[in-house]
């Protein structure tokens, strides 16, 4: 019987769409070298199907250990069956200590899975990583119970511990190739005809540049505060003064009044911006996680909102009345 | 006729939840429950599917006694049983011992052709339980399904939403579906299915009433995750309150100060 600490090594899966690495899986390798060099284990990319020599250099410039390289039939599209069983036949073979993937519709599709046919413990969205040298264990630490609280996850027994982490949430920060790179490869095939779920094709939505905000210059982000979609109007007035963009927290786009690619926060965009202003926001950790702002406003009616806790500049007051104000004041400037 | 499955969630107002500043435990008591949001698109989901290609939906729950209004609240909507697992050793389950219950249970009522899901839990909030469930029920699965273009066949043909756009999948029955509000908004429960549900049955499974459970597999040692600590996030200093009397004058200091830092 193996005990936990068997168990060597952390894994990084790089999701790729056979031309360029996702992200997330780069940020995941930035993050995981620190943990990594805490508990001494090693680092491990690993990649299924062909990915350009360039993508892969991207890889190594993070200062992975070695790359796991996995070939074979059933992976020419995502899907869950071959994807999963990959890591299901690795895991079993190298007895890795964790299995991070990143948290992207096909990531959260896959890893849940893989973990039951492991039989172990999987954890989502976590925003820190430690490790308690005590118990060996990961601790995996998110926000919990709508960003009221933040709670430490960990997986005390089983191995590997499985982590879908959110595309920004770490940094992509390279601290640089190693001078020597381990290169395992491994050959998995998968029936074709043994996926359950075929592609059959895919239609890249239509560009609203609109619905685009990662970068935005300004973003007028409005939450749950906004009585309804009636009073939004004046709210995409003030970001077109401002040359910017509208976006949204989660509670808008479960109401139906935005669309989820204008939510906000650790589970919907994470935006990079010189000018974010909220109107109606609470703060919750899930929302702020999301925001890289120059400069933070934030106007609400509650002097207690978590919200003022995160902006440079806040103002307490009606937001409708406060936007009005601004919209005043912005078009007299303009004149 | 298809067997169709709706698993759903009764849910603390996660809004209304707090944390003992003494204890560091949640509070939950006296706080209201709903039915987890994304779940009402699941079972509108397989309503639609209900109306168009004919079969009989189940719901199933786990949770406390109370939860039986979760399932009463769906069935008023549509559903033609329901069933509730309850009992304590299944508490303080994780993802992979719910999902591990959820099947067991279900079997008891044979075997399912389609499962709905909601996306996630408003609560929880893992996102892991469609999965986990998929892959104890041995199924295909289709995750943040936009739309349903087929049943037919033993096979299901199903487009998702991706980050940058719609992808058409064929799987293969039994499948574990997730649904996008987008064409599943929950409709309003009819008169006739809304009094029913005031009567319905529901079958109601304790750790003694299913087959072949493996009570190793439950509630929290058959869970593979643990929540050691809870803790208020640490916040950052407050920002400048701008408050200078009155709203016009606050919106005159901001612009003023934002123009000085050459933001606008």
């Amino acid at each position: 019987m193996m005990q936990k600490s068997d168990y060597k090594n952390m894994w990084v899966y790089i999701e790729h769409d056979g031309k360029t690495a996702a992200p997330v899986g780069l940020e995941l390798c930035c993050e995981l070298r620190k943990l990594c060099d805490t508990t001494g284990d090693k680092l491990y990319a690993v990649i299924i199907g062909d990915l350009p020599h360039e993508e892969v250099d991207k890889v190594r410039e993070c200062a992975v250990d070695g790359i796991i390289y996995v070939s074979g039939t059933g992976y020419d599209y995502f899907n869950t069956d071959a994807y999963a069983n990959a890591f299901t036949v690795l895991s079993r073979k190298y007895n890795p200590s964790a299995i991070f993937v990143g948290g992207t519709i096909n990531g959260r599709d896959f890893a849940p899975r893989f973990a039951v046919q492991l039989d172990t413990g999987c954890t989502s969205d976590a925003m820190e990583l430690e490790y308690d040298p005590e118990t060996g264990d990961i601790q995996f630490i998110e926000p919990a119970v709508g960003g009221k609280i933040m709670a430490v996850i960990t997986v005390p027994e089983l191995r590997p511990q499985v982590g879908t982490i959110r595309p920004g949430t770490f940094k992509y920060a390279p601290a640089g190739r190693k001078a020597e790179i381990e290169v395992i490869c491994e050959e998995i095939n998968f029936d074709p005809e043994a996926i359950r779920c075929k592609h059959i094709d895919f239609v890249p939505d239509d560009l609203d540049p609109e619905l685009d905000i990662a970068n935005a210059d300004c973003i007028v982000c409005v939450g749950n505060g906004l009585k309804d979609s009636e009073h939004l109007e004046r709210y995409r007035e003030l970001a077109k003064l401002l040359g910017g963009k509208i976006g949204c927290t989660r509670p808008l786009f479960d109401r139906g009044i935005l669309p989820y690619k204008l939510q906000i926060g650790q589970s919907g965009v994470m935006v990079k911006t010189k000018l974010y202003i909220s109107f109606g926001v609470s703060g919750a950790v899930n929302h702020t996680a999301g925001v890289d702002a120059d400069v933070f406003v934030a106007v609400d009616k509650n002097p207690d909102a978590q919200i003022f806790n995160y902006c440079d500049y806040g103002i307490v007051g009606d937001m409708d009345t406060v936007c009005d104000e601004l919209i005043e004041l912005l078009k007299a400037r303009q004149k | 006729m298809l067997k169709i499955l709706v698993c759903v969630k009764q849910i603390p107002d996660v809004d209304l939840v707090k944390m003992d500043p003494e204890t560091g435990n949640l509070v939950r008591a006296g706080v209201p429950t709903l039915t987890n949001p994304l779940d009402l698109n699941a079972l509108e989901a397989a309503v639609q599917t209900k109306e168009k290609y004919g079969g009989e939906v189940t719901l199933i729950t786990m949770g406390p006694p109370m939860a039986e209004s979760t399932l009463r609240e769906c069935l008023a909507v549509g559903g033609d049983d329901a069933i509730l697992i309850s009992g304590r050793p299944f508490g303080g389950a994780d993802t992979l011992s719910t999902s591990y219950s959820i099947v067991k249970a279900s079997e008891m009522k044979g075997k399912f052709d389609l499962i709905f899901c909601g996306k996630e839990s408003l609560d929880g909030a893992t996102g892991q339980m469609a999965s986990q469930l998929a892959e104890r029920f041995d199924a295909s699965q289709i995750s943040c399904c936009y739309s349903i273009e087929n049943v037919a066949d033993g096979k299901i043909r199903a487009v998702r939403a991706l980050e940058d756009g719609k992808e058409t999948v064929e799987a293969t029955l039994p499948c574990l579906i997730t649904v996008e509000k987008d064409n599943f908004y929950g409709r309003l429960p009819n008169l006739e299915a809304y009094l029913g549900s005031k009567k319905a049955e529901i079958t109601t499974y304790t750790e003694n009433d299913i087959d072949g459970l493996d009570l190793n597999k439950i509630g929290v040692p058959g869970s593979g995750t643990i929540v050691p600590k809870i803790y208020p996030p640490e916040l950052p200093e407050p920002g400048q309150i701008i408050n200078t009397g009155s709203a016009k004058s606050d919106a005159q200091r901001l612009v003023e100060l934002l123009a000085e830092k050459g933001s606008i």
